[in-house]
């Protein structure tokens, strides 16, 4: 409705603007027009002027005055009785044209422009005026008919809307019904997709690939859990065993102190097996703070290496590290070197005596690549991908074997991609030791903190 | 000596108990924050170990009113959870020294030995076991009169065992005292095992008798043992 108004308005004004044109342009025709006789009458030629150069340009009201005395010397038929003012008011149609509205007696709305003219060293005024009414008559039927459309169409237009967007907001109903169905239980639910290339189908399929990865984690979390409770009932079912079997019958105090300290030493199994799901479940829910510094990646290595050293010696291992010093990264260089142990760890344990271990570091592509290689009886293509998983072990029977939970390589896998890196076990070539396992870990290189002129790009 | 123990959990404070009383302190209970609050104003003890989890009041609100009381009795906080702000928030409650449950109790023993020691020096120069002697300055160990060959990390391993003598040193001790290894895991339990093995071997086995004893699922323990 207010468009309506607004439109109307603009055509009035547009209207009157045009009037106001034709109005200046008639007064300087009239101007020519003008004469007087020689009796001093004024004479005005209108039967030259007699069709109007416009529709709205009807009605003109035509009325000379004398300046100063204001002695009407001449008024047209159409104004009869009626006048266009008295007198002059000051400088009027001096300078340009004087436009004002008026009223006739009538009400008839009228424009009227004055002009100062000299006819035989007379000075006259001319008022020329036109009545605006039928400018208001085209106002009044746009506006009528824009009522008259709006009120007819808006019921229509809204139906038709409405069952448009009834239409396209169907599949966004599907979908709503079927998201509501999803549960952690349920999580097998998906959205329908009619067309992958439309917003609604896009948005469908990022709410599959979404649910597909929530359903990933809920299944690891699953198993998880199901693999945390057995790991937790193998050294409670110890303690328990041991426990009740001691109390049996009475027995010499070596037994029993035997007996406490096997218990003991489960004990110490749980508390370990705790300590790692916490670690596991801090590195889950992303509160792992990383100490961010700058450090060659040789340095944790060695460290490692350090630490773990007396474990190769005595099974007489050769443990050699090798690599450019160059390969320096950014991140929190304890949480490396955990990984470094636990991945050095599992290469000791897996080496048969005399087997060497061999860990290197290089610089490729913008990226630090540490390969660590041993001699053991290697990984098998089929567990590549899994040796990383929580509890995951290729061989079953050897879970009990150095105490560990098999969290080692997940919580390495974990550190390092929290340092935006990769761990792979590589199946192929790329290795110096004939047998073995080869792991494969990538990190960024930090470039900002290498000295000039080392050559890396 | 005379120790509180606020714990809520009646195994473990029982334990706690009896295994402070046989370390010859004299102990005192209490089940509940209140409890412990009250004991501490009506008696006055040289320690105090605190729970954090207690029903009631918990353990940083105890000692945040000791504290503001102006009561200056160490305190050793026992936290179940092993969560860094915890230990923060200990801490600047004003505990002198926390434990992580579950504990070895040869650590909880060792903690309050440290705690009570506190601002009294004992650093001897040399310490003697047996006919085992340990020079802290010139870093070198004997036994009898014959000088034995040590790696530097077999030499602290050792000065932590003969400092403790007759006391069992659990692994995490070793792990966090002699290694300096902020967590424990499972590689370095291998580690410490290896290094008490050479230990040995250098130690006691060229001798008629052994110093060097595993007491076992708890730790090692240099102790004079009548053979």
């Amino acid at each position: 409705m207010l468009y309506a108004v607004l439109t109307s308005s603009l055509l009035l004004w547009e209207l009157r603007r045009q009037l106001y044109r034709y109005a200046v342009q008639d007064l300087e025709t009239v101007e020519g027009l003008l004469s007087f006789s020689s009796h001093g009458q004024v004479l005005f030629e209108d039967d030259y002027h007699n069709h109007p150069q416009s529709k709205f340009i009807q009605e003109r009201y035509l009325e000379v005055l004398s300046i100063p005395d204001g002695e009407v010397l001449f008024r047209n038929d159409r104004l009869a009785k009626e006048h266009l003012g008295h007198s002059s008011f000051a400088g009027e149609g001096k300078d340009g044209y004087s436009p004002r509205l008026d009223h006739l007696s009538d009400g008839t709305r009228i424009l009227v422009l004055s002009r100062e003219h000299r006819i035989h060293g007379k000075r006259i005024l001319i008022r020329l005026s036109y009545s605006e009414e039928p400018l208001y008559v085209q106002y009044r039927r746009l506006l009528w008919m824009f009522v008259l459309c709006f009120s007819l169409t808006l019921p229509i237009a809204g139906f038709a809307s409405h069952a448009l967007a009834r239409r396209l907001l169907r599949p966004l109903k599907d979908m709503t019904c079927r998201a509501r169905r999803i549960t952690p239980e349920e999580l097998n639910e998906r959205l329908p997709v009619e067309n992958s290339h439309d917003e609604l189908g896009q948005l469908a399929q990022v709410f599959n690939q979404t649910l597909d990865r929530l359903a990933q984690s809920f299944a690891r979390l699953k198993n998880f859990t199901a693999d945390a409770s057995h790991e937790l009932r193998t050294p409670l079912a110890s303690i328990r065993g041991v426990g009740e079997v001691s109390l049996q019958r009475e027995r010499n105090p070596d037994e029993y102190r035997e007996a406490i300290g096997s218990m003991l030493e489960e004990a110490e199994r749980l508390t370990r097996l705790a300590d790692s799901l916490l670690v596991m479940s801090h590195a889950d829910a992303g509160q792992v703070a990383l100490q961010r510094g700058s450090f060659r990646i040789l340095e944790p290595m060695r460290e490692a290496a350090e630490l773990l050293g007396v474990l190769a010696e005595e099974k007489s291992q050769s443990l050699r590290i090798e690599g450019d010093e160059r390969a320096i990264v950014e991140g929190d260089r304890l949480i490396l070197r955990q990984a470094f142990v636990n991945f050095l760890h599992n290469a000791v344990k897996f080496s048969p005596i005399g087997g060497t271990i061999l860990l290197r570091a290089r610089v490729e592509n913008s990226k630090v690549i540490v390969t660590i290689e041993d001699s053991g009886p290697g990984i098998p293509v089929e567990h590549a991908d899994r040796v990383f998983d929580r509890f995951y072990r290729v061989d079953p029977s050897r879970s009990r074997e150095g105490g560990g939970a098999g969290l080692g390589l997940a919580i390495a896998k974990w550190a390092v991609e929290a340092h935006r890196g990769t761990v792979a076990v590589v199946t192929g070539s790329e290795r110096e030791i004939t047998s073995g396992a080869v792991l494969r870990i990538e990190l960024p290189l930090n470039i900002w903190t290498l000295p000039l002129g080392s050559g890396v790009r | 000596m005379r120790i509180l123990v606020v714990e809520d959990e009646p195994k473990l404070a029982l334990a706690v108990k009896s295994g402070l009383e046989y370390d010859g302190y004299e102990v005192d209970m209490a089940g509940t924050g209140e409890e412990g609050f009250f004991l501490v104003h009506s008696s006055s003890f040289d320690l105090i170990v605190l729970d954090v989890m207690l029903p009631g009041r918990n353990g940083f609100e105890v000692l945040a009113t000791l504290r503001r009381d102006g009561n200056k009795t160490p305190v050793l906080l026992l936290t179940a959870k092993d969560a860094i702000e915890d230990r923060v928030q200990g801490l600047d409650a004003g505990a002198d020294d926390y434990l992580v449950k579950p504990f070895a109790f040869a650590e909880l023993l060792a903690r309050i030995r440290a705690l009570l020691r506190r601002g009294k020096p004992d650093v001897p120069a040399t310490l003697i076991v047996s006919d085992l002697t340990v020079d802290f300055a010139s870093r070198s160990a004997t036994r009898g009169d014959r000088r034995i060959d040590l790696t530097a990390r077999e030499f602290e391993l050792l000065c932590y065992l003969i400092q403790n003598v007759g006391r069992v040193v659990s692994r995490e001790m070793l792990a966090r005292d002699v290694w300096k290894e902020a967590d424990r895991h499972s590689p370095l339990d291998n580690v410490i095992d290896v290094h008490i093995g050479r230990l040995r071997r250098k130690v006691d086995e060229p001798f008629p008798k052994a110093l060097i004893n595993t007491v076992r699922g708890v730790g090692f323990v240099i102790r004079d043992e009548v053979p």
